[in-house]
């Protein structure tokens, strides 16, 4: 239904362009009066007004029927003798009257449900005719509304302006308010677990096991319940875990991207790097999973092989291993962020160096570096922030289990590891053990927002020295 | 007649097809100033780039023909460029201290000609390099301050002091006081004529005036060629060649 009346929209609205282009070329020649804009204008003009009411009160109109049909529907259903207890038993209840006007539902029915899909029938049918009605009517009304507009000769250019901008306006409300309701998402949900696990136990704890937290109901935990699911959130094995294997990523990419950048902002002449930097880019551009695959199928077993011919024991799920592919992952953004800055150190800092009989390497070595710091280290901070965030390689190559250790060939966990872990599968949504990776969630989001927002002052400051 | 200190003869430059110097043949007396005059575009800064290879820096430069300093021929494909840097310093249009302490814009040239081993022989280099480019007064109490926290005219002069504090034989200044105000201009052009009594200096400039006050002989260049080289006082009073005369009188340029 409502498809079709999108449908008819659009095809309504397209025809009124033609319309309202060619109406006011003719009125403008038949009364000879300058017109206050193009005639596509008017167009548009009809267009928009035509469509964007409805379509806006389509939205609106959707959103709220089924919760309002539902209400009535779980009244009448209690009128008619419906015997329920709680919320769920109500939702079940509405649940089986739509299956029943469906055709789908095989139970019993009472006389109960047949009147109260009957009801059902009856309101769906209301409502959807009423919808019908008043799209048209606004339609009929925003139509004539914006025609006699046009045929004072309004300045329809300024008011497609003016209704483009709230429209551009309104998307990006749109980007903020999800924004904005992911991480009140993330709040409240952290707030129900930091309602039953002390916010201190889970910040300080070094044991993470959340398995253990199979209760059912968070509200119905026993004293002896919670001295077991007390020490069960220890955050300090998964930050840990994420600090570690990022270090040995940010080892990795620091010195093989902050050089290949210098390399190609310094050394490498037009035609090099005109076909190395994009080569470098693809990195960027591989799945993170299929750098999941090279690591846990080819990098860790090749670990563990050399480990054995040495006589170590190393974890085929290696924070060694995982922490490599993830360094490997993020060379080309220290490469190319760190060849942007490099490139935007003046070249008179160059002439000047190279004026006193410096040679190329040590001008960059002592001029062009540390005029370049703070955006490098800008540059680091995004990456590092990058590989906190990373979950796809670690899941893959670091392995599951929340050791607390310095051994890089031992297995590890990182923060998202552990939600990945949480969430996947059926779960309990009331359960400690599932509120805990909203937790995880916070905790690593707001450690993210925190590096980027040092990083991004620390590139704008070096900005502003040079513009 | 003071030395010939540098020699130029048949020196052309190409950037890429494009030729920008023709043909010129000129020499710099040690120990004496010489002024580059001449509309933008015509190659007074192309020339004096070939006297310490700056020009090596742009890849499509080419340059061939002849200059020698003191007999040492300084387009040699073999010469050290470092060291050449060393005796030919160099001072450019815009001010460009490093992002560093005034100390260490100072010093950064000493210390990687491995001049000034032990810390006070390296403060007597900054102290001295200063003074010579008489700035010594207004920083002695700063030197830790960032050389980009001084004025225009106060950068000019530091650049000028990391110059000589290598000690060179030869410094080209490409317009140093066409970013400052009449009075650090005063100031640069009173101290050229004090560095003059050390160093050979050549100074590219668009201001007349100037290459009068500060210059013993000038040199005009138009398109990339020499047109006529004498003593300052004949360039400016009676000139050979008519395009000089036009060109210092403003009728072009």
């Amino acid at each position: 239904m409502n498809i079709v009346l999108i449908f008819l929209i659009t095809i309504f609205s397209v025809s009124l362009f033609f319309y309202g282009k060619s109406k006011t070329k003719t009125i403008s020649i038949k009364d000879n009066i300058k017109l206050n804009a193009l005639p596509k204008f008017y167009g548009y003009y009809l267009v928009l007004w035509c469509s964007i009411p409805a379509l806006v009160f389509l939205l609106v109109w959707s959103l709220f029927e089924p919760v309002i049909i539902k209400s009535i529907i779980i009244e009448t259903a209690a009128n008619q003798g419906a015997i329920f207890s709680d919320k769920n038993e109500a939702n079940l209840i509405y649940e089986k009257i739509k299956a029943i006007h469906l055709g789908t539902y095989f139970g019993d029915i009472d006389s109960i449900l047949r009147e109260s899909a009957l009801a059902y029938a009856k309101f769906i049918n209301l409502f959807t005719n009423s919808k019908v009605v008043l799209i048209f009517g606004i339609i009929i009304a925003s139509v004539i509304y914006s025609l006699k507009k046009i045929k004072n000769n309004n300045k329809a250019r300024d008011d497609v302006e003016i209704i483009l901008k709230g429209l551009l306006f309104v998307s990006s409300l749109i980007a903020i308010l999800t924004t904005l309701g992911i991480i009140f998402s993330l709040l409240f949900e952290s707030i129900k677990f930091f309602s039953v696990i002390n916010v201190f136990d889970y910040l300080f704890g070094t044991n993470w096991s959340p398995q253990r937290a199979f209760v059912r109901d968070a509200s119905s935990i026993t004293a002896a319940e919670f001295e077991e699911l007390k020490d069960a959130f220890g955050f300090i094995p998964l930050i840990a875990g994420t600090s570690f294997i990022a270090f040995i990523a940010m080892l990795v990419a620091v010195p093989i991207g902050l050089f290949s950048g210098i390399y190609m902002a310094e050394y490498a002449s037009i035609k090099v790097r005109r076909i190395s930097k994009p080569i470098i880019e693809i990195l960027a551009g591989i799945p993170t999973v299929v750098y999941g695959f090279f690591a846990a199928l080819t990098v860790g077993p090749f670990f563990r092989q050399v480990g054995e011919n040495l006589g170590l024991t190393v974890s085929s799920e290696s924070a060694l291993a995982a922490g490599l592919i993830m360094g490997i992952m993020i060379i080309p953004y220290v490469s190319s962020l760190s060849d942007d800055v490099i490139n935007s150190v003046p070249q008179s800092l160059r002439d000047g160096s190279y004026a006193v009989g410096a040679t190329k390497s040590e001008t960059i070595k002592q001029v062009v570096i540390p005029a370049a710091l703070p955006g490098i280290i800008g540059s680091v901070l995004l990456a590092v922030s990058r590989a906190i965030g990373e979950t796809m390689i670690v899941v893959m190559a670091a392995g599951l289990a929340a050791n607390l250790t310095i051994n890089p060939l031992e297995s590890t966990t990182t923060i998202t590891t552990q939600i990945v872990m949480i969430l996947v599968g059926d779960q309990e949504f009331d359960s400690p053990k599932t509120q805990s990776a909203f937790a995880l969630g916070l905790t690593l989001f707001i450690a993210t927002l925190i590096l980027n927002y040092i990083a991004q002052r620390a590139v704008k400051k070096y900005r502003e020295k040079y513009d | 007649m003071s030395n010939i200190k540098i020699k130029s003869k048949n020196l052309n430059v190409y950037y890429g097809d494009k030729q920008a110097l023709f043909d010129v043949n000129l020499d710099l007396n040690e120990k004496e100033v010489t002024a580059l005059i001449g509309p933008s575009g015509c190659g007074k800064s192309t020339f004096i780039r070939c006297i310490n290879r700056m020009n090596d820096v742009i890849d499509i430069c080419k340059v061939t023909g002849n200059i020698e300093m003191d007999g040492m021929n300084i387009n040699d494909k073999d010469l050290d460029v470092v060291s050449l840097r060393e005796r030919v310093g160099m001072v450019f249009q815009k001010p460009n201290p490093f992002p560093k302490s005034i100390y260490d814009n100072i010093s950064y040239g000493p210390k990687i000609h491995g001049k000034g081993e032990t810390k006070s022989e390296l403060d007597q280099i900054v102290e001295n390099s200063l003074k010579k480019s008489a700035l010594w007064e207004e920083v002695k109490d700063r030197l830790d301050e960032p050389g980009t926290s001084l004025s225009g005219g106060q950068q000019q002069r530091l650049c000028i002091a990391r110059a000589i504090s290598v000690n060179p034989e030869v410094i080209l200044m490409d317009e140093p006081c066409s970013a400052l105000d009449p009075i650090a201009t005063a100031k640069i052009e009173e101290l050229i004529d004090e560095l003059k009594k050390t160093y050979t200096i050549v100074i590219v400039t668009h201001s007349m005036a100037q290459a009068v006050r500060v210059s013993q002989k000038t040199g005009f260049f138009h398109l990339g060629k020499l047109i006529e080289v004498g003593k300052t006082e004949k360039i400016f009073k009676n000139p050979d060649n008519k395009m000089t005369q036009d060109y210092i009188t403003g009728r072009f340029g």
